[in-house]
């Protein structure tokens, strides 16, 4: 396979791979409307409406040791 | 599987990263496989040819003048060929530039001559009446740098097999040989006598006397440079 | 010292804000000074005969693009990283003394490479490639500030307590990972220091000096995947972010769509890069590049509308605020002519508009009125709201912000109008024939046509520059006008008469 074959393989294969994310992405993102810890995503606005330092996170960093 | 990414830098970052070098990965490494080979008629620059790029570069003329003709009709009535790919195969850097205040150079050596080249450096407006380009004096006594560019040909030459010392084919048939120093002596002396051709046009007395003491004015190189573009 | 109630550290950010400030006065003043040679050649010579060589405007022009670039707008992104970081993550650079540290390393050592940069430029030092003309040893120092200002956005995020990352955080986390992937790339070089001749010399020649790794349409093909994404990561990303911070802060409006403003960032992330190819068009890089370049050009007006939509449509029943603020006046503004401008962009980057648009004013017109209406307000407008909250000061004056934005639209507006006259002007007179087939003006005559133009742009320019020194002062002020109280501070700035 000549390297143009392999660009243009490659360059498909991708895109299509890249649409389909972008799609179940935005499938996700108007159906769910919530991410898996059930906070919507709208309220994510308030990060910057409600950021002094003694404001309530959105979602604080939990105990457990997720990183 | 969405919301993850973003409570997690570290993939995040290495997702945005995919994102933006894939249209790099595509478009650009693939052209690479075949670099520009250089067309026939194309040769090496020489050593006072490449002093003149660098004052050409330090000068930033290429902040007004373009180095590439572009395929229409306009372009090529105006400035000669339009350019190929392999034109540019020793250009490093390139020189194309971005904006036109002034005429394109990518040919300017077959219709300007030495003479012109000097009077317009000196006053632009004696030669082009109306111009705006500023005059650029300092070229008649500054020094051109052997030195340095001497250094470069030995990099191009060893990295890139830059044909310097070997016959490289013309379109008229016959070959050139574009000669590069075997030290640093030697690159002053062919910068010389390059130079002394140049001068031979030249009128300003200043300059031909310095060149027969031996230094290189950087007009010189530069109008050496702009008679190899052709 | 314990007993006191955590707050965030403005140290920094007040750092950087005085570069953006200072940096910003130099780089518009060598613009303007640029602007009115152009009209006026004599000014070439404007500190006489004996520093021309310094004075002329090729060797000026890439000081005022980089000075711009790398000094005003990158200082912005740095001040308001410092500023909006610590907000959003919900952390304090107090917190953490190694920050703090990393934080006034990543400003002085900013500043050696600026006056490096400035020097090298003054004197000749160049690569010549557009916005990356710095030599080796200046660009190891630009990849030292880069890596520093890498580690403590990441350090800060490591130490956050807010679990997922505000919009704008995602943007600067593009900026800095876009800027170093292409600074580095479009960099190589080899110095020609190592050389060696066969007569056995060696470091022959001036060290700076190196030899790009690419040459000609390969070197062209880097150069300008950089050069139109250096805009992208420096112009248009950085400064989304900055928007989606301080309109919604400002206005106390929530973002009108947050999963619109999800979308459009990786549709920014992945349109963006395959557009660099359109400042080749007709040229001899290949051909395909040419035509995709001239798609994804316009598939990118997609995701910048998608960002400049949501920004308009956050002020949803709260547009009475546009016409009592200045503040949101400018922020406005800014997003109106992002839209501008990612429209008028794409409709340069067809093949047959650009086969005349490309090499001439229409171009610098183009730039112009993204940079000075979107990322010069947007800085501007941002810096004017984190003053009072930084120097715990109300804004010195609201007349003099007022005054300020009206005087710089109307520089901007006939900054661009002047150019687009000029660009077509000058590309249909390169064009045109006679009735033989002859070309009809010879390149004298495009250019003398243009100087009404060029007059209008360097009144234009000269326009902003008077509105940025009434900024600068009004900040000036604000260090010393009326104390606030911490309530004063919740969404709209507080602003003297």
């Amino acid at each position: 396979m000549s390297i143009a074959q392999f660009q243009a393989y490659g360059y498909f294969i991708l895109i299509f791979l890249l649409v389909v994310v972008l799609y179940s992405y935005i499938y996700h993102l108007y159906t769910k409307k919530k991410d898996a810890d059930g906070v919507d995503y709208e309220s994510y606005s308030n990060m910057a409406l409600k950021d002094d330092i003694d404001d309530t996170p959105v979602s604080a960093i939990s105990e457990d040791k997720e990183k | 599987m969405f919301h993850w990414l973003e409570k997690h830098p570290f993939f995040f970052a290495v997702g945005v990263f995919i994102a933006i070098a894939f249209a790099g990965l595509v478009e650009i490494l693939p052209n690479f496989a075949h670099s520009s080979r250089p067309v026939i008629g194309t040769a090496p620059y020489s050593t006072l040819e490449l002093a003149g790029r660098h004052v050409y570069i330090k000068n930033s003329c290429n902040a007004c003048h373009s180095q590439l003709v572009r395929p229409f009709k306009s372009e090529t009535d105006r400035y000669g060929h339009y350019s190929l790919s392999g034109e540019y195969a020793y250009d490093r850097p390139f020189l194309w530039g971005s904006k036109r205040t002034g005429p394109d150079l990518m040919r300017v050596g077959n219709y300007r001559t030495t003479d012109w080249h000097e009077n317009h450096m000196k006053d632009p407006k004696s030669v082009v009446p109306g111009s705006i380009m500023p005059a650029y004096t300092w070229l008649f006594t500054n020094s051109a740098d052997i030195d340095t560019t001497y250094a470069e040909q030995l990099t191009v030459a060893k990295h890139f097999s830059v044909p310097y010392n070997q016959d490289v084919p013309m379109k008229d048939g016959s070959v050139k040989n574009v000669k590069m120093a075997q030290s640093l002596a030697e690159a002053h002396e062919i910068a010389l006598e390059e130079a002394k051709l140049v001068t031979a046009d030249m009128k300003d007395q200043d300059v031909k006397d310095a060149v027969n003491r031996g230094e290189i004015p950087e007009i010189v190189a530069l109008i050496a440079y702009l008679n190899s573009l052709k | 010292m314990e007993n006191r109630p955590l707050e965030y550290d403005y140290t920094i950010a007040k750092m950087f804000m005085l570069t953006t400030i200072v940096l910003g006065i130099v780089g518009m003043l060598i613009g303007v000074i640029l602007a009115f040679q152009l009209a006026f050649p004599g000014l070439n010579l404007i500190l006489g005969d004996s520093l021309a060589e310094y004075t002329n405007f090729s060797r000026l022009r890439p000081l005022h693009t980089d000075a711009v670039i790398f000094g005003f707008t990158l200082s912005g992104v740095f001040a308001t990283w410092y500023y909006v970081g610590q907000r959003v993550l919900k952390v304090s650079m107090a917190e953490s003394k190694l920050l703090m540290t990393l934080g006034k390393l990543h400003f002085w050592l900013y500043i050696v490479v600026v006056a490096a940069a400035v020097f090298s430029l003054f004197a000749g030092v160049t690569t010549s490639k557009e916005y990356a003309e710095f030599e080796w040893p200046i660009d190891v120092g630009v990849v030292v500030v880069w890596v520093l200002f890498g580690m403590s956005m990441f350090g800060l995020i490591g130490i956050r307590r807010e679990k997922s990352l505000y919009i704008s955080v995602w943007y600067y986390i593009a900026t800095f990972l876009g800027i170093a992937m292409l600074y580095l790339f479009n960099n190589m070089e080899i110095p020609t220091m190592f050389a060696t001749s066969p007569a056995g010399e060696s470091g022959i020649g001036a060290w700076y000096h190196s030899v790009s790794m690419y040459a000609g349409t390969n070197d062209a093909l880097v150069q300008w995947w950089y050069g139109h994404n250096a805009v992208a990561f420096g112009f248009t990303v950085p400064i989304v972010g900055m928007i989606y911070y301080f309109l919604p802060k400002e206005s106390g409006q929530a973002i009108y769509s947050y999963k619109l403003s999800l979308l459009s960032f990786w549709g920014l992330m992945f349109v963006y890069l395959w557009a660099g190819g359109h400042h080749l068009l007709y040229s001899t890089v290949p051909d395909w590049v040419q035509t995709m370049a001239s798609i994804f050009s316009i598939v990118l007006i997609l995701p910048s509308w998608g960002s400049a939509i949501n920004m308009l449509l956050t002020m949803k029943g709260e547009w009475q605020q546009v016409a009592s603020s200045p503040l949101i006046k400018f922020m406005i503004l800014a997003s109106t002519f992002y839209m501008f401008s990612t429209l008028e962009g794409p409709i340069q980057a067809i093949k047959s508009v650009n086969a005349i648009a490309h090499f001439t004013d229409w171009i610098v017109g183009h730039v112009h009125d993204g940079v000075l209406g979107w990322v010069g307000f947007m800085i501007m407008a941002s810096l004017y709201h984190m003053a009072p909250r930084v120097f715990k000061r109300e804004i010195y004056s609201k007349a003099i912000m007022t005054a300020q934005f009206w005087i710089q639209t109307l520089g901007v507006v006939l900054y661009f109008t002047s150019m687009w006259i000029a660009g077509i002007t000058q590309g249909m007179m390169w064009r045109a024939h006679d009735e033989f087939g002859n070309l009809a003006y010879s390149f004298i005559d495009t250019v003398t046509v243009l100087h009404p133009y060029y007059a209008i742009r360097g009144i234009g320019g000269l326009l902003y520059l008077v509105g940025f020194l009434m900024f600068a002062y009004n900040i000036y002020k604000t260090m010393s006008s009326r104390p606030i109280e911490e309530r004063e501070l919740q969404s709209a700035s507080p602003m003297g008469a």
